[in-house]
Protein backbone atom coordinates (compact mmCIF):
# COMPACT_ATOMS: atom_id res chain seq x y z
CA UNK A 1 0.00 0.00 0.00
CA UNK A 2 1.61 3.14 -1.09
CA UNK A 3 1.62 6.36 0.78
CA UNK A 4 -0.65 9.15 -0.31
CA UNK A 5 -0.04 12.80 -1.03
CA UNK A 6 -2.87 14.96 0.27
CA UNK A 7 -4.28 17.81 -1.82
CA UNK A 8 -7.36 18.56 0.17
CA UNK A 9 -10.69 17.38 1.46
CA UNK A 10 -13.92 17.58 -0.47
CA UNK A 11 -17.54 16.55 -0.53
CA UNK A 12 -17.27 15.77 -4.20
CA UNK A 13 -17.83 12.16 -5.20
CA UNK A 14 -15.63 12.26 -8.25
CA UNK A 15 -12.62 13.95 -9.67
CA UNK A 16 -12.74 15.56 -13.12
CA UNK A 17 -11.35 13.38 -15.85
CA UNK A 18 -8.41 15.64 -16.46
CA UNK A 19 -7.27 15.16 -12.88
CA UNK A 20 -8.04 11.46 -12.84
CA UNK A 21 -5.77 11.11 -15.84
CA UNK A 22 -2.99 12.57 -13.73
CA UNK A 23 -3.44 9.98 -11.02
CA UNK A 24 -5.57 12.04 -8.68
CA UNK A 25 -8.22 10.04 -6.87
CA UNK A 26 -10.50 10.11 -3.86
CA UNK A 27 -10.38 8.13 -0.65
CA UNK A 28 -14.04 8.24 0.20
CA UNK A 29 -15.67 8.21 3.56
CA UNK A 30 -19.37 8.44 4.09
CA UNK A 31 -19.86 12.06 3.21
CA UNK A 32 -16.46 13.41 2.43
CA UNK A 33 -13.33 12.38 0.67
CA UNK A 34 -9.62 13.02 0.77
CA UNK A 35 -8.17 14.12 -2.55
CA UNK A 36 -4.91 12.25 -3.00
CA UNK A 37 -2.41 10.72 -5.34
CA UNK A 38 -0.01 7.84 -4.77
CA UNK A 39 3.31 8.98 -3.47
CA UNK A 40 6.63 7.35 -4.19
CA UNK A 41 9.46 7.61 -1.80
CA UNK A 42 9.82 11.21 -0.64
CA UNK A 43 10.83 13.87 -0.25
CA UNK A 44 8.38 15.97 -2.16
CA UNK A 45 10.16 18.88 -3.63
CA UNK A 46 8.66 22.32 -3.29
CA UNK A 47 9.36 23.13 -6.87
CA UNK A 48 7.41 25.50 -9.01
CA UNK A 49 5.98 22.57 -10.88
CA UNK A 50 4.82 20.71 -7.78
CA UNK A 51 3.32 23.78 -6.15
CA UNK A 52 1.43 24.72 -9.27
CA UNK A 53 0.23 21.14 -9.67
CA UNK A 54 -1.14 21.14 -6.13
CA UNK A 55 -2.90 24.45 -6.72
CA UNK A 56 -4.25 23.19 -10.02
CA UNK A 57 -5.87 20.15 -8.39
CA UNK A 58 -7.63 21.99 -5.59
CA UNK A 59 -8.59 24.92 -7.79
CA UNK A 60 -10.07 22.72 -10.47
CA UNK A 61 -12.06 20.76 -7.91
CA UNK A 62 -13.21 23.96 -6.30
CA UNK A 63 -14.93 24.98 -9.50
CA UNK A 64 -17.51 22.28 -8.93
CA UNK A 65 -17.46 21.47 -5.26
CA UNK A 66 -16.42 22.54 -1.81
CA UNK A 67 -12.75 21.84 -1.17
CA UNK A 68 -10.59 22.44 1.85
CA UNK A 69 -7.13 22.85 0.37
CA UNK A 70 -4.33 21.22 2.35
CA UNK A 71 -1.10 23.01 2.91
CA UNK A 72 1.59 21.84 0.54
CA UNK A 73 3.51 18.78 1.59
CA UNK A 74 1.23 16.48 3.58
CA UNK A 75 1.47 12.79 3.15
CA UNK A 76 -0.69 10.08 4.60
CA UNK A 77 0.67 6.67 5.42
CA UNK A 78 -2.36 4.76 4.26
CA UNK A 79 -5.99 4.83 3.20
CA UNK A 80 -6.94 4.30 6.81
CA UNK A 81 -5.12 7.40 7.83
CA UNK A 82 -6.99 9.34 5.15
CA UNK A 83 -10.31 8.00 6.41
CA UNK A 84 -9.40 8.91 9.95
CA UNK A 85 -8.55 12.42 8.86
CA UNK A 86 -11.77 13.10 7.02
CA UNK A 87 -13.81 11.72 9.91
CA UNK A 88 -12.66 14.52 12.19
CA UNK A 89 -15.62 16.65 13.32
CA UNK A 90 -13.59 19.83 12.78
CA UNK A 91 -13.33 18.91 9.12
CA UNK A 92 -17.08 18.66 8.85
CA UNK A 93 -17.46 22.07 10.46
CA UNK A 94 -15.06 23.61 7.98
CA UNK A 95 -16.81 21.98 5.05
CA UNK A 96 -20.11 23.38 6.28
CA UNK A 97 -18.66 26.81 6.69
CA UNK A 98 -17.18 26.87 3.21
CA UNK A 99 -20.08 25.30 1.38
CA UNK A 100 -20.64 28.47 -0.65
CA UNK A 101 -17.50 30.49 -0.15
CA UNK A 102 -14.43 31.26 -2.16
CA UNK A 103 -11.27 33.22 -1.63
CA UNK A 104 -10.00 36.19 -3.57
CA UNK A 105 -6.44 37.31 -3.11
CA UNK A 106 -5.84 40.98 -3.61
CA UNK A 107 -2.45 42.56 -3.98
CA UNK A 108 -1.80 46.22 -4.55
CA UNK A 109 1.37 47.76 -5.91
CA UNK A 110 2.42 51.37 -6.26
CA UNK A 111 4.06 52.82 -9.27
CA UNK A 112 7.57 54.01 -8.72
CA UNK A 113 6.21 57.53 -8.99
CA UNK A 114 4.90 57.14 -5.48
CA UNK A 115 8.40 58.19 -4.46
CA UNK A 116 7.81 61.60 -5.98
CA UNK A 117 4.75 61.93 -3.87
CA UNK A 118 6.20 60.93 -0.57
CA UNK A 119 9.47 62.69 -1.34
CA UNK A 120 7.75 66.02 -1.85
CA UNK A 121 7.21 66.40 1.87
CA UNK A 122 10.83 65.69 2.76
CA UNK A 123 12.46 68.89 1.58
CA UNK A 124 14.99 69.37 4.39
CA UNK A 125 16.41 65.87 4.11
CA UNK A 126 16.46 66.13 0.36
CA UNK A 127 18.34 69.39 0.51
CA UNK A 128 20.79 67.89 2.91
CA UNK A 129 21.44 64.96 0.65
CA UNK A 130 21.76 67.17 -2.39
CA UNK A 131 24.24 69.41 -0.65
CA UNK A 132 26.29 66.55 0.63
CA UNK A 133 25.47 63.20 -0.94
CA UNK A 134 27.05 61.07 1.76
CA UNK A 135 25.95 57.58 2.73
CA UNK A 136 24.63 58.86 6.04
CA UNK A 137 22.56 61.59 4.46
CA UNK A 138 21.31 59.06 1.93
CA UNK A 139 20.25 56.62 4.60
CA UNK A 140 18.52 59.37 6.55
CA UNK A 141 16.58 60.43 3.47
CA UNK A 142 15.90 56.86 2.40
CA UNK A 143 14.62 55.92 5.83
CA UNK A 144 12.28 58.89 5.81
CA UNK A 145 11.02 57.82 2.40
CA UNK A 146 10.52 54.29 3.66
CA UNK A 147 8.58 55.56 6.63
CA UNK A 148 6.41 57.80 4.50
CA UNK A 149 5.72 54.82 2.24
CA UNK A 150 4.71 52.75 5.24
CA UNK A 151 2.26 55.43 6.29
CA UNK A 152 0.92 55.59 2.79
CA UNK A 153 0.45 51.82 2.81
CA UNK A 154 -1.38 51.89 6.12
CA UNK A 155 -3.68 54.63 4.91
CA UNK A 156 -4.43 52.99 1.57
CA UNK A 157 -4.96 49.59 3.10
CA UNK A 158 -7.44 51.05 5.57
CA UNK A 159 -9.30 52.70 2.73
CA UNK A 160 -9.46 49.53 0.66
CA UNK A 161 -10.65 47.54 3.66
CA UNK A 162 -13.31 50.12 4.43
CA UNK A 163 -14.67 49.89 0.93
CA UNK A 164 -14.61 46.13 0.64
CA UNK A 165 -15.63 45.06 4.10
CA UNK A 166 -19.38 45.19 3.47
CA UNK A 167 -18.89 42.77 0.57
CA UNK A 168 -16.76 40.12 2.23
CA UNK A 169 -17.28 37.53 4.94
CA UNK A 170 -13.77 37.66 6.32
CA UNK A 171 -10.43 39.29 5.62
CA UNK A 172 -6.90 38.16 6.27
CA UNK A 173 -4.38 40.95 6.13
CA UNK A 174 -0.77 40.02 5.47
CA UNK A 175 2.40 41.98 5.17
CA UNK A 176 2.88 43.42 1.74
CA UNK A 177 6.33 42.37 0.58
CA UNK A 178 8.25 44.26 -2.03
CA UNK A 179 9.47 47.81 -2.16
CA UNK A 180 6.41 49.13 -3.92
CA UNK A 181 3.92 46.65 -2.56
CA UNK A 182 0.95 48.39 -1.05
CA UNK A 183 -1.28 45.69 0.30
CA UNK A 184 -1.76 41.96 0.50
CA UNK A 185 -5.22 40.70 1.40
CA UNK A 186 -7.11 37.45 1.32
CA UNK A 187 -10.85 37.96 1.10
CA UNK A 188 -13.41 35.30 1.89
CA UNK A 189 -16.53 35.96 -0.13
CA UNK A 190 -19.68 34.19 -1.14
CA UNK A 191 -19.29 32.52 -4.52
CA UNK A 192 -22.00 34.82 -5.77
CA UNK A 193 -20.23 37.88 -4.41
CA UNK A 194 -17.11 37.91 -6.55
CA UNK A 195 -18.45 40.31 -9.11
CA UNK A 196 -19.49 42.84 -6.50
CA UNK A 197 -15.96 42.92 -5.12
CA UNK A 198 -14.57 43.37 -8.60
CA UNK A 199 -16.93 46.23 -9.35
CA UNK A 200 -16.20 47.99 -6.10
CA UNK A 201 -12.49 47.61 -6.65
CA UNK A 202 -12.83 49.15 -10.09
CA UNK A 203 -14.55 52.18 -8.62
CA UNK A 204 -11.98 52.49 -5.91
CA UNK A 205 -9.09 52.14 -8.31
CA UNK A 206 -10.43 54.92 -10.50
CA UNK A 207 -10.43 57.27 -7.52
CA UNK A 208 -6.97 56.56 -6.21
CA UNK A 209 -4.17 58.87 -7.14
CA UNK A 210 -1.40 58.17 -7.63
CA UNK A 211 -2.72 54.90 -8.96
CA UNK A 212 -2.52 51.65 -7.13
CA UNK A 213 -2.26 48.60 -9.33
CA UNK A 214 -4.48 45.83 -8.07
CA UNK A 215 -4.13 42.17 -8.81
CA UNK A 216 -7.19 40.16 -7.97
CA UNK A 217 -6.99 36.38 -8.21
CA UNK A 218 -9.91 34.05 -7.76
CA UNK A 219 -12.41 32.59 -7.10
CA UNK A 220 -10.03 30.23 -5.30
CA UNK A 221 -10.62 27.59 -2.69
CA UNK A 222 -10.47 29.11 0.80
CA UNK A 223 -6.74 28.64 1.30
CA UNK A 224 -6.47 31.29 3.99
CA UNK A 225 -9.57 30.38 5.95
CA UNK A 226 -9.23 26.71 6.80
CA UNK A 227 -7.55 26.88 10.14
CA UNK A 228 -8.69 24.02 12.31
CA UNK A 229 -9.99 25.00 15.69
CA UNK A 230 -7.33 22.88 17.31
CA UNK A 231 -4.26 23.98 19.18
CA UNK A 232 -1.34 23.95 16.82
CA UNK A 233 1.61 21.81 17.75
CA UNK A 234 4.88 22.68 16.14
CA UNK B 1 -5.46 27.86 -19.90
CA UNK B 2 -5.17 31.02 -17.89
CA UNK B 3 -7.42 33.85 -18.79
CA UNK B 4 -5.85 37.00 -17.57
CA UNK B 5 -7.07 40.44 -18.34
CA UNK B 6 -6.17 43.89 -17.29
CA UNK B 7 -8.80 46.58 -17.04
CA UNK B 8 -7.45 49.91 -15.95
CA UNK B 9 -5.45 49.32 -12.85
CA UNK B 10 -6.89 45.93 -12.08
CA UNK B 11 -5.25 42.76 -13.25
CA UNK B 12 -7.67 39.91 -13.05
CA UNK B 13 -6.85 36.21 -12.96
CA UNK B 14 -9.35 33.48 -12.20
CA UNK B 15 -6.76 31.01 -10.99
CA UNK B 16 -3.32 30.98 -9.47
CA UNK B 17 -1.00 31.24 -12.40
CA UNK B 18 2.50 31.86 -11.18
CA UNK B 19 4.82 30.94 -8.41
CA UNK B 20 4.16 34.20 -6.61
CA UNK B 21 0.48 33.36 -6.51
CA UNK B 22 0.90 29.93 -4.98
CA UNK B 23 3.85 30.34 -2.64
CA UNK B 24 1.99 32.11 0.08
CA UNK B 25 -1.28 30.25 -0.15
CA UNK B 26 0.28 26.81 -0.23
CA UNK B 27 3.22 27.20 2.12
CA UNK B 28 1.82 29.61 4.68
CA UNK B 29 -1.85 28.71 4.48
CA UNK B 30 -4.03 25.77 3.67
CA UNK B 31 -5.27 23.11 5.99
CA UNK B 32 -2.74 22.15 8.63
CA UNK B 33 -3.20 18.82 10.31
CA UNK B 34 -0.77 18.40 13.12
CA UNK B 35 -1.57 14.79 13.71
CA UNK B 36 -0.22 13.80 10.36
CA UNK B 37 3.25 13.46 9.11
CA UNK B 38 4.52 16.14 6.89
CA UNK B 39 6.60 15.11 3.94
CA UNK B 40 10.13 16.24 4.31
CA UNK B 41 10.30 19.07 1.92
CA UNK B 42 13.13 20.24 -0.19
CA UNK B 43 13.36 23.63 -1.74
CA UNK B 44 10.91 25.68 0.25
CA UNK B 45 13.48 27.91 1.75
CA UNK B 46 14.91 28.90 -1.56
CA UNK B 47 11.50 29.72 -2.88
CA UNK B 48 10.28 31.74 0.03
CA UNK B 49 13.32 33.91 0.54
CA UNK B 50 13.26 34.83 -3.08
CA UNK B 51 9.89 36.43 -2.61
CA UNK B 52 10.63 38.24 0.57
CA UNK B 53 12.24 41.52 -0.10
CA UNK B 54 13.38 43.10 3.07
CA UNK B 55 12.73 46.76 2.78
CA UNK B 56 14.78 47.86 5.76
CA UNK B 57 18.11 47.50 4.09
CA UNK B 58 20.71 50.16 3.59
CA UNK B 59 20.75 49.38 -0.07
CA UNK B 60 17.05 50.07 -0.38
CA UNK B 61 17.29 53.30 1.55
CA UNK B 62 20.08 54.56 -0.61
CA UNK B 63 18.14 53.79 -3.74
CA UNK B 64 15.10 55.56 -2.34
CA UNK B 65 17.26 58.55 -1.54
CA UNK B 66 18.72 58.53 -5.02
CA UNK B 67 15.30 58.28 -6.61
CA UNK B 68 13.91 61.12 -4.56
CA UNK B 69 16.98 63.19 -5.16
CA UNK B 70 16.53 62.89 -8.90
CA UNK B 71 13.18 64.53 -8.68
CA UNK B 72 13.48 68.16 -9.37
CA UNK B 73 11.02 69.48 -6.90
CA UNK B 74 12.17 73.05 -6.85
CA UNK B 75 9.21 74.21 -8.83
CA UNK B 76 6.90 72.95 -6.19
CA UNK B 77 6.27 74.87 -3.04
CA UNK B 78 8.00 72.66 -0.56
CA UNK B 79 5.61 73.46 2.20
CA UNK B 80 2.99 71.26 0.65
CA UNK B 81 2.40 68.13 2.57
CA UNK B 82 1.64 64.74 1.16
CA UNK B 83 -2.11 64.85 1.84
CA UNK B 84 -2.33 68.14 -0.05
CA UNK B 85 -0.68 66.65 -3.05
CA UNK B 86 -2.94 63.72 -2.83
CA UNK B 87 -6.05 65.83 -3.10
CA UNK B 88 -5.58 66.73 -6.69
CA UNK B 89 -6.52 63.25 -7.76
CA UNK B 90 -8.33 61.54 -4.95
CA UNK B 91 -11.02 63.85 -3.73
CA UNK B 92 -12.23 61.91 -0.77
CA UNK B 93 -8.92 60.57 0.31
CA UNK B 94 -7.36 63.37 2.23
CA UNK B 95 -10.20 64.10 4.50
CA UNK B 96 -8.20 65.72 7.25
CA UNK B 97 -6.64 68.48 5.23
CA UNK B 98 -8.52 71.13 3.36
CA UNK B 99 -5.82 73.36 1.98
CA UNK B 100 -6.41 73.02 -1.71
CA UNK B 101 -3.86 75.15 -3.45
CA UNK B 102 -2.22 72.39 -5.39
CA UNK B 103 -2.85 72.50 -9.07
CA UNK B 104 -1.28 69.59 -10.79
CA UNK B 105 2.20 70.34 -9.54
CA UNK B 106 3.12 66.74 -9.09
CA UNK B 107 1.76 65.75 -12.43
CA UNK B 108 3.91 68.36 -14.10
CA UNK B 109 6.96 67.09 -12.30
CA UNK B 110 6.27 63.50 -13.04
CA UNK B 111 5.85 64.33 -16.66
CA UNK B 112 9.06 66.25 -16.70
CA UNK B 113 11.08 63.47 -15.19
CA UNK B 114 9.25 60.82 -17.10
CA UNK B 115 7.68 59.00 -14.19
CA UNK B 116 4.08 59.88 -14.87
CA UNK B 117 3.50 57.53 -17.72
CA UNK B 118 5.35 54.61 -16.35
CA UNK B 119 3.13 51.61 -16.25
CA UNK B 120 3.77 49.56 -13.17
CA UNK B 121 3.19 46.33 -14.91
CA UNK B 122 5.95 44.43 -13.23
CA UNK B 123 3.62 42.68 -10.91
CA UNK B 124 3.82 39.25 -9.44
CA UNK B 125 3.75 37.35 -12.64
CA UNK B 126 7.31 37.71 -13.64
CA UNK B 127 8.62 36.29 -10.43
CA UNK B 128 10.50 33.64 -12.29
CA UNK B 129 12.90 36.06 -13.78
CA UNK B 130 13.06 37.98 -10.58
CA UNK B 131 16.69 38.68 -11.13
CA UNK B 132 15.81 41.12 -13.84
CA UNK B 133 14.45 43.48 -11.26
CA UNK B 134 17.06 45.44 -9.50
CA UNK B 135 15.60 44.86 -6.11
CA UNK B 136 17.48 44.02 -3.05
CA UNK B 137 16.75 40.59 -1.82
CA UNK B 138 17.59 39.21 1.49
CA UNK B 139 17.73 35.79 3.00
CA UNK B 140 16.61 36.88 6.40
CA UNK B 141 12.93 37.15 5.70
CA UNK B 142 11.71 33.64 6.28
CA UNK B 143 10.27 32.39 9.45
Amino acid sequence: MSRLYLYGITRSREVPERLADQGIFLVEGEERAAVVSALDEGPVEATRRNLLAHADVVEQLHEEAVVLPARFGYMLESRDEALELIAMPEIEQLLDRHERTCELTLKGTYEESVLADVGAALAPLREQYRAEPSVDAGIALGEAVGEALAQRRARDQAQVLDELRPLVLEVLTSEATGEFAALNLALLVDREGVEAVETQLGRLSARMSPPLHFKLVGPLPPYSFVRLAMPAVA
Amino acid sequence: MQRESSAGYITRAPRSSGLADVLEILLDRGLVIDAYVRVSLVGIELLTVDLRVVIASVDTYLRFAEAVNRLDLRQVDDSRSVPDLFQQGGEEVASTKTKGAVEGGMDAIKEKIGLGGRDGDDDDDNEDDGSSRSRSRSRSGNR
